[in-house]
């Protein structure tokens, strides 16, 4: 499933992909936020997914 | 003047001594301490006893000390001032701004900070020079001394009013004179042995400093020390006792909180921490409305809407970030009165 959050602020783009993750085990996100990166990892480690850096906006995220 | 209760921000009120000394401090005149009338002999006298109060709360020997108008200027003067032809500056992801410009036109490399906001300091040539920050400013975490760096070590200690030992290693020094809630406008800078050091300013003579600081601002400053550090003493267990009280209500009763720093590590008056979901821009507004003011290193909270490199750099969430500093004149009562609000706000925001 793809997630665009381009153009959006955090936390914006954090709450978007925890809704959209519920209903699907693997979510592509973009987000150009300069925060998202950061928050991502932080993300990953607080809730036990995993995420995947693909390049400055694009991230593959998993649930598991 | 208002009370200061219910502000947890970072700007500390002056200390009421220091207060009471400058009130009618300014009102006299103050002679030249280098000049030889009977009026400067005695400025220099009472100089003289700030410079040994101050010098001996922060542990190092009186002529090591110099007094600063602008504690940022000691950045300068105690980095590249060490730094020769031959020299590579190693600093913490987590430093102070004033070290990542100074190290943007140097040989330098940045060391990457932990989770606990710990940096593995690297062996080094002995010409090599490490800006170590003695107490990170945001989220209050103690360094461990960087004893294995076989170079020079210039320490940070701008938040840190002589909590943290300077490490035996060290080559400069800079305090900040508001870390004791001494007056704003006075630095203390250190050099533990000026002949290893080059002064990187415009100079004629061997002084470390040309520009002229302020002797009320000064003496204010020794005597602030002197009360903080004693305050502090009788404070820090009742203020650490407060700082875990609240990290335990934002684990069990807010939940998804990443706190910067365990309590242990960190001094018991800075907290910092980020609530995962929400908005640190509206809960600083909103807690605002409330009467309480709290920081924040929120990008949206940021006047360049960038994250804060410090919570970055330990891969703490960076949004719904919000700092706390901690004072004993805050009850328990605006303290338990600041969580419930905070809990409302967030089920509210998240909700």
């Amino acid at each position: 499933m793809e997630l665009n959050c381009l153009g959006m602020r955090c936390p914006l783009p954090i709450i978007h992909l925890a809704k959209a993750i519920k209903n699907s085990p693997e979510i592509r996100l973009f987000s150009d936020d300069p925060a998202t990166l950061a928050d991502l990892s932080a993300w990953a480690r607080m809730t036990g997914n995993s995420y995947e850096k693909i390049n400055a906006t694009e991230f593959v995220v998993r649930k598991s | 003047m208002g009370s200061i209760t219910g502000n947890f921000q970072n700007e500390s009120p002056l200390h009421p001594a220091a207060a009471e000394f400058l009130n009618d401090a300014f009102a006299r005149g103050w002679a030249d301490p280098s000049k030889i009338h009977q009026d400067s002999r005695k400025t220099a006298l009472l100089l003289n006893e700030a410079k040994e109060l101050i010098s001996g709360h922060l542990r190092i020997r009186m002529d090591q000390l110099t007094f600063l108008a602008d504690p940022s200027l000691g950045y300068h003067l105690g980095i590249s001032g060490m730094i020769n032809s031959v020299t590579k500056l190693y600093y913490g992801a987590t430093d102070r701004s004033e070290v990542f410009a100074i190290a943007n036109s140097n040989d330098a490399q940045v060391l990457p900070s932990d989770l606990n906001g710990y940096i593995n300091y690297p062996s080094a040539r002995i010409n090599d020079l490490l800006a170590w920050q003695s107490i990170n400013g945001e989220t209050g975490i103690i360094a461990r001394p960087p004893l294995d760096f076989s170079g020079k070590v210039f320490a940070d200690c701008t938040v840190d009013p002589g909590l943290n030992p300077l490490p035996t290693n060290w080559s400069s020094a800079l305090w900040d004179s508001r870390s004791w809630q001494g007056p704003a406008g006075l630095g203390v800078f250190a050099l533990a042995d000026p002949s290893s050091w080059r002064n990187p300013m415009p100079h004629n003579d061997n002084s470390i400093s040309t520009t002229s600081f302020s002797v009320p601002l000064a003496i204010a400053s020794a005597v602030a020390l002197d009360h903080f550090l004693k305050d502090f003493e009788r404070d820090q267990i009742s203020l650490q006792a407060r700082n875990a009280k609240i990290r335990n209500f934002l684990l069990t009763e807010i939940g998804d909180v990443d706190i910067a720093g365990s309590l242990h590590q960190t001094v018991p008056h800075l907290l910092s921490f980020s609530i995962l979901y929400t908005d640190a821009q509206l809960l600083v507004n909103e807690l605002d409305s409330s009467g309480f003011s709290v920081d924040s290193g929120s990008a949206c909270s940021s006047a360049n809407m960038e994250p804060s490199h410090v919570l970055a750099a330990m891969g703490i969430l960076t949004h719904g970030n919000i700092r706390m500093t901690l004072r004993a004149e805050q009850t328990e009562a605006t303290v338990d009165k600041f969580l419930q609000e905070l809990k409302y706000l967030v089920e509210r925001v998240r909700a």
